[in-house]
């Protein structure tokens, strides 16, 4: 374990903070860190750039972590993970909530490539829609019509011409994962997706066995992202 | 045109090739198979070969196979207990090449564990104190129903007295064989408490050996008096005994200025204490009779000839998974290797180091 300075934070909602460190983690977009906030425990969390982490308070150490200040000190093992594989062509990014996190850095990363990047983003209302400009190019659904489009991110999904995009990455609840697990599965398009899971772990290394899916593969290592087709039998939670 | 083939000296094949006009080759083999193997073992059974040229159905490991109190195995390598143990599908994973899978330990109530930080790297090994976090005898004899027995399974039960520990023999029907966990360094009444009393240790190991007819094992600690609780568990009538569960250890961050574990302190384990381990395996084996399983920071091939020289009969691989989820596989292409080479069979290196 090493430590970092959390460098400025971003407060986007009520329950809703990005940390920024003042050390950039050598790491790759769809990788975790395990984050331990002294007198808490210890988390997983996806990095949203090399040097930010994109929280919402849900338990504990969420809530304590989303109100820490500039100059707090955290405890940090990894990054860990498989990331996922970039594209130089055009990618689509379905971003459900805080699942919106992981893909924030892909975005920066893929438009740094040159590829032509598109975001469906949408969450429950328009409160929920943290950090919305941090994607160049993105169509916005809400499920109680606040804003954008009223509806889910799936809805948009359909509109889409799927098959027209290099790349599809998908990050959010597990019931819009799915969802969009299913659609991708009807279209035949498994193999151009990926998903970044979101798993229970203790250890993030590959060790304690927490969170294995059901053919065995570990999020921590093998995961948090998955190629479509790879997820084939895993049940979704 | 009729080939010989002079690559594959220990297969006699013909090969016919009509080279035809399209420029596509048929090949067909006698599929005569006169000798596959540098030697025989004496009770082996005649290859049976085999569907086509590519693959030849030749048992290649038969030189791994051991046995430790009345438990056939297919080789000497297993899953030591607390990694990756705690869902079928991940013990399936690893069966595939192990001689036997040992579950996380369970006890008869669900128990929470610690809170995390719970593991961290240390050079050369891990640091751990999960607190023996489990579903509980009901939930965790659920899961294991859907293990592929592909490999021998060996549920590792914890308790702190006789009755617990015979109770949860019960609840799991589908194991080949039971390890107690006497020995975790992090849990108050449990572990390293129950077996630092040879007494107990006696107890435990009669009672449970009442309540089951499968093979008991004993998982030991080297920190209390191991050979004298290896030794009231063999009076007791123990099967054999597994060396080394992990060493007491901290890790403390610098610049929070705090111990890193939520418990404190935890288990050390990995290629840091192989040399303890090791020596727990050497001493054991001059002063008890059933087999000894090593375990403790065994990481290469040549940790686990060690082993067996020093006298162990099989080895439990745990830490070493941090590095691949592949690791039987490896370090069984690699003890294969090495026997053919040697002209032995894996079973007898057993206390080499000994004589």
């Amino acid at each position: 374990m090493f430590t970092l300075r959390v460098d400025k934070i971003i407060r986007h909602s009520k329950d809703t903070s990005s940390l920024f460190f003042t050390t950039r983690l050598r790491s790759y977009p769809g990788q975790f860190i395990m984050l331990y906030l002294p007198e808490y425990e210890e988390i997983p969390l996806s990095l949203s750039s090399p040097n930010s982490v994109t929280v919402k308070a849900v338990g504990d150490t969420t809530k304590a972590l989303i109100s820490s200040n500039a100059g707090d000190i955290v405890g940090v093992r990894g990054p860990f993970g498989k990331p996922f594989t970039p594209t130089t062509k055009n990618a689509l990014l379905v971003a459900g909530g805080i699942g919106s996190a992981p893909l924030f850095y892909l975005h920066d990363v893929l438009l740094r490539k040159g590829a032509e990047v598109k975001a469906i983003y949408g969450a429950k209302t328009s409160e929920d829609l943290i950090w919305k400009d941090r994607f160049k190019h993105v169509e916005i659904s809400t499920e109680d019509g606040s804003e954008g489009f009223k509806g889910t991110v799936i809805e948009l999904m359909e509109e889409e011409k799927l098959s027209e995009y290099d790349k599809i990455y998908i990050c959010g609840p597990e019931s819009m994962m799915m969802s969009a697990f299913k659609l991708l599965k009807d279209r035949n398009l498994l193999e151009r997706a990926e998903f970044s899971l979101e798993r229970y772990m203790k250890c993030g290394i590959g060790i304690c066995g927490t969170c294995v899916l059901e053919d065995g593969s570990r999020a921590c290592v093998e995961g948090p992202v998955f190629r479509g087709d790879e997820l084939d039998g895993v049940v979704f939670y | 045109m009729t080939l010989h083939n002079h690559h594959l000296p220990y297969l006699k094949l013909r090969f016919v090739c009509t080279t035809q006009g399209d420029q596509t080759a048929k090949i067909e083999s006698t599929k005569e198979l006169t000798k596959v193997r540098l030697f025989q073992p004496t009770n082996a059974t005649t290859p049976k070969n085999t569907k086509g040229l590519n693959t030849p159905q030749i048992k290649k490991d038969w030189m791994l196979e051991v046995e430790i109190g009345r438990m056939k195995m297919k080789n000497p390598l297993i899953l030591a207990s607390g990694i990756l143990g705690v869902y079928s599908s991940s013990l399936n994973r690893i069966a595939e090449h192990a001689g036997a899978v040992v579950t996380k330990s369970v006890g008869m109530e669900e128990r929470e564990g610690y809170r995390t930080p719970v593991i961290i790297n240390t050079r050369l090994g891990l640091l751990n104190a999960v607190g023996l976090a489990s579903p509980g005898s009901l939930a965790f004899s659920k899961e294991l129903h859907k293990f592929s027995k592909d490999s021998k399974l060996i549920v590792s039960l914890f308790g702190s007295s006789p009755n617990e520990f015979s109770e949860l023999t019960k609840h799991f029907d589908m194991a080949d064989a039971f390890e107690l966990n006497l020995s975790c360094p992090h849990v108050e009444d449990a572990g390293i408490t129950v077996g630092s009393d040879p007494k107990l240790v006696e107890k435990i190991v009669r009672e449970v050996k009442r309540s089951t007819s499968k093979p008991v094992f004993v998982k030991v600690s080297s920190e209390y008096d191991y050979i004298e609780t290896a030794k009231s568990a063999e009076k007791a009538g123990a099967d054999g005994i597994t060396a080394i569960n992990t060493l007491k250890g901290i890790a403390i961050d610098i610049r929070t200025r705090k111990p890193i574990l939520s418990n404190t302190t935890g288990g050390v384990s990995g290629e840091s204490i192989k040399p303890i381990s090791l020596k727990v395996v050497w001493d054991l084996y001059k002063e008890i009779d059933v087999p000894i399983i090593g375990c403790g920071g065994i990481t290469s091939w040549k940790d686990v000839i060690e082993f067996m020289l020093a006298g162990a009969n099989a080895v439990q691989i745990g830490s070493a998974f941090f590095y691949s989820y592949r690791m039987l596989y490896s370090l069984k292409e690699s003890l294969i290797a090495y026997l053919r080479k040697e002209k032995l069979e894996i079973s007898d290196l057993v206390g080499l180091a000994h004589e």
